[in-house]
């Protein structure tokens, strides 16, 4: 919060003031938002090129996510493309996304990060000089269509008869249906009653807007409900005789090393293996 | 030691901090203690990982020469699985997915590190209750 002419501007004035002096000033660098989930906007000449946020998922967790580039593939064309975060280029040339789909989910996911940033609680914004300027959208949006498309999204949610927030429900199965979209059929999936509608768009990749809305469907329709109380967490006493002991201090030799030779596979998942993953190391 | 304490730190930190999708406290030899974990996690066996990867972490701050060694992070392209440890007596696991903001998370953890420490070694208040 800060103070302003007329009294005490709520965090999200401050955010459209920022962003819209950030639009006048022609500014290149970040304005990082400090709140819940808080982020940061990316300038070039005044317009938004990307936003970054914990609140909804980026283009690299939506196409992960989605399935259409593996884990491995994605690091193959981070290499690729010298260490860039964003490997574009890369995606295009191999034909992991045409052009114009990568624009199209490049300007979806900076939507709807605006929106997950103004969904949330807004502390204080500021700027921050970068060294190098991180682009995803190639023109910009201006800041202030992005804050007013976020807001219009906000007021459609809060009309929805059951509406949700993207950071406050988890909900559970009702048992009434098995859901009549591939979406809400995912969702009754992932909905365990410790996912929010941001955690189930990072499960399910896609939108916090849209899964946030189809959430709030999908309660009204009765597939999902909110419990009231969350689920009991389980501690556990040590067993008898089992007191928390300082560790010790390992005073094992390491292993010598091996002889020079042709250099081993790597073999994984032969000790530990958590219970959504598999013997070769792919997780569900 | 406070169960329900112990429950409503675990439980606040991953309310906290956006994006942390479980949790786990165990001994540091990798008895677990408590867990804040979906169905498709297996609690002891990341506690045992966690021990293991802290110990590995551990001697290799050591060997070189890196001093004291403050957390361990693992990578992966759907989120990360941070390892504390808690005091020299016990250790903390915190999964994330790929929105975690992981200097956040750093910036949470510590006072939490720090009660949770101090909850695990009172024995004045020790309550033998299951499920909190």
């Amino acid at each position: 919060m800060c103070e302003a002419a007329g009294g005490v501007m709520s965090g999200h004035e401050h955010l459209a003031q920022a962003l819209a002096e950030c639009g006048r000033d022609g500014y290149t660098g970040e304005l990082r938002v400090h709140g819940t989930p808080g982020g940061t906007f990316h300038f070039g000449d005044g317009r938004v090129v990307a936003v970054e946020t914990p609140g909804a998922p980026g283009p690299e967790a939506l196409l992960l996510r989605s399935g259409r580039v593996s884990g491995e593939q994605w690091a193959e064309l981070v290499r690729e493309s010298g260490g860039s975060r964003w490997p574009a280029t890369a995606l295009i040339a191999h034909g992991y996304a045409g052009a114009a789909q990568l624009r199209v989910v490049c300007a979806l996911a900076l939507h709807d990060a605006a929106f997950a940033m103004a969904a949330g609680r807004v502390d204080g914004c500021e700027r921050v000089a970068s060294a190098e300027l991180f682009a995803q959208v190639p023109l910009g949006e201006p800041p202030l269509r992005l804050l007013q498309d976020a807001t219009r999204r906000l007021s459609a949610l809060a009309g929805l008869p059951h509406p949700v927030h993207p950071d406050r429900e988890r909900p559970v199965p009702a048992g009434t249906g098995p859901g009549s979209t591939a979406l809400q059929r995912e969702l009754l999936t992932h909905a365990d009653g410790r996912c929010t509608a941001r955690d189930l768009a990072f499960r399910v990749g896609r939108g916090v807007y849209t899964v946030a809305v189809e959430v709030a469907r999908m309660l009204d329709e009765g597939l999902l409900v909110c419990t009231a109380a969350p689920v009991p967490l389980p501690v556990r006493t040590l067993p008898d005789g089992h007191a928390l002991q300082p560790r010790k201090p390992s005073q094992a030799e390491p292993p010598p090393p091996p002889a020079y030779g042709d250099l081993p596979r790597r073999k994984p998942g032969s000790f530990f293996r958590l219970r959504n993953g598999t013997a070769n190391g792919t997780a569900k | 030691m406070d169960h329900q304490a112990l429950a409503l730190e675990m439980r606040g930190l991953r309310e906290q901090v956006t994006g942390i999708t479980d949790t786990a406290v165990a001994a540091a030899d990798g008895l677990l203690i408590a867990a804040d974990t979906a169905d498709s996690i297996d609690p002891e066996g990341l506690a045992a990982l966690a021990a293991a990867g802290l110990g590995l972490a551990r001697r290799t701050a050591g060997a070189t020469d890196r001093g004291a060694l403050r957390r361990t992070v693992t990578y992966g392209s759907h989120g990360c699985a941070a390892f504390y440890a808690v005091g020299d007596t016990a250790l903390m696991v915190v999964l994330g997915d790929e929105g975690m903001d992981l200097e956040q998370l750093h910036r949470a953890t510590q006072p939490a590190l720090h009660r949770i420490g101090s909850i695990l070694t009172d024995t004045a208040s020790d309550k033998a209750s299951e499920g909190v």
